[in-house]
């Protein structure tokens, strides 16, 4: 084409839509611990939304999706269901400890973690809980992983 | 001014600085004096007494034994490993360790893609306890002669008594 212009065009609606991610919260039998320090990123004094960040209410339309909790017998298929709708290219993020190994729940019956076991996880963020500015940086990271992903699909 | 009640308000707000901390941006702010964070562990002073592995509900630590390189028969080097990813943060090793190798740092920065990003490690030597002097056999042997002249002595002392 002229001027190499659909590649230019590509490279335009990448470069936006990396500074547009719309986070998808999947609690997983988190204790709500995690899940009020998510919410507590998004509020004026940490200000995800600087980032171009907005919670979306589908799976469908998420960018990012940010999973808390140890993955409970009830919520593992209800999860990877989920899961399975998120467009590609996405990234996955765990929040806090539980999604990545358990945490104090391992070994219990009712718990099917980590979530690595059914999904590849890109980013994680430890604590227990983590503060904001921890969900933030890992939020970051997973931009510019997310990034990568966009432009490696297009090559 | 009783028509613009928040005038006053909006007109200060108009000079004061945003309240939205700039991280990604600039540096983190530092979290609370006494805060919990990520572990850290001073293994010139760890006694492996095992307490901390006993203590933690997550059990997050690991502990494996294995013999020294260049060392004597006996000796073990023992590495402890932190998984930062399974830490709940309540401090009970901390607490518990006799000798305060384990220290929890005001560092709340625990982002990552690989599980190496969130391990803390230590190293100890676990030398073997000095070897005794005689053996058990040697020992006997040596009670046994002690005994022997005892009664020797006691023989020879009733034959002078007699005589």
């Amino acid at each position: 084409m002229l001027f190499n212009l659909d590649k230019k065009i590509t490279e335009a609606i990448d470069d936006a839509a990396s500074k547009s991610l719309w986070l998808y919260h999947i609690n997983a039998g988190s204790c709500n611990g995690c899940d009020i320090e998510i919410v507590a990123a998004l509020t004026p004094r940490y200000d995800a939304e600087r980032l171009g960040c907005k919670l979306t209410g589908s799976p469908r339309q998420a960018d990012i999706v940010l999973v808390s909790g140890p993955v409970t017998l009830q919520s593992r298929d209800r999860l990877i269901r989920t899961l399975a709708q998120v467009p590609e290219p996405y990234c996955l993020v765990t929040v806090g400890s539980c999604p990545c190994s358990g945490n104090v729940f391992k070994g219990s019956y009712a718990i099917c973690g980590p979530v690595d076991k059914y999904r590849h996880v890109d980013v994680s963020v430890a604590g227990c809980t983590p503060k904001p500015e921890a969900i933030m940086a890992g939020i970051a990271q997973a931009a510019a992983i997310l990034k990568e992903k966009r432009r490696g699909m297009h090559e | 001014m009783a028509k613009l009640p928040y005038l006053g308000t909006a007109l200060t707000n108009l000079f004061r600085k945003p309240v939205t901390i700039a991280f990604p941006a600039g540096e983190a702010p530092a979290a609370q004096p006494a805060y919990r964070g990520r572990i850290a562990f001073d293994a010139s002073k760890c006694i492996n007494c095992g307490m901390c592995e006993r203590v933690c509900a997550p059990s997050c630590m690991t502990r494996v034994a294995k013999p020294l390189e260049g060392g004597e028969p006996g000796d073990q080097e023992i590495t402890f490993t932190f998984d930062m990813t399974s830490c709940t943060f309540c401090g009970m090793c901390a607490d518990f360790c006799a000798k305060k190798a384990i220290t929890l740092t005001e560092d709340y920065m625990m982002t990552g893609i690989i599980a190496e990003d969130f391990l803390v490690t230590g190293k100890v030597i676990k030398k073997a306890p000095p070897k005794p002097k005689f053996t058990p056999e040697q020992l006997a042997a040596m009670k046994a002669a002690a005994e022997a002249k005892k009664k020797a002595a006691e023989a020879a002392k009733a034959a002078a008594q007699q005589a």
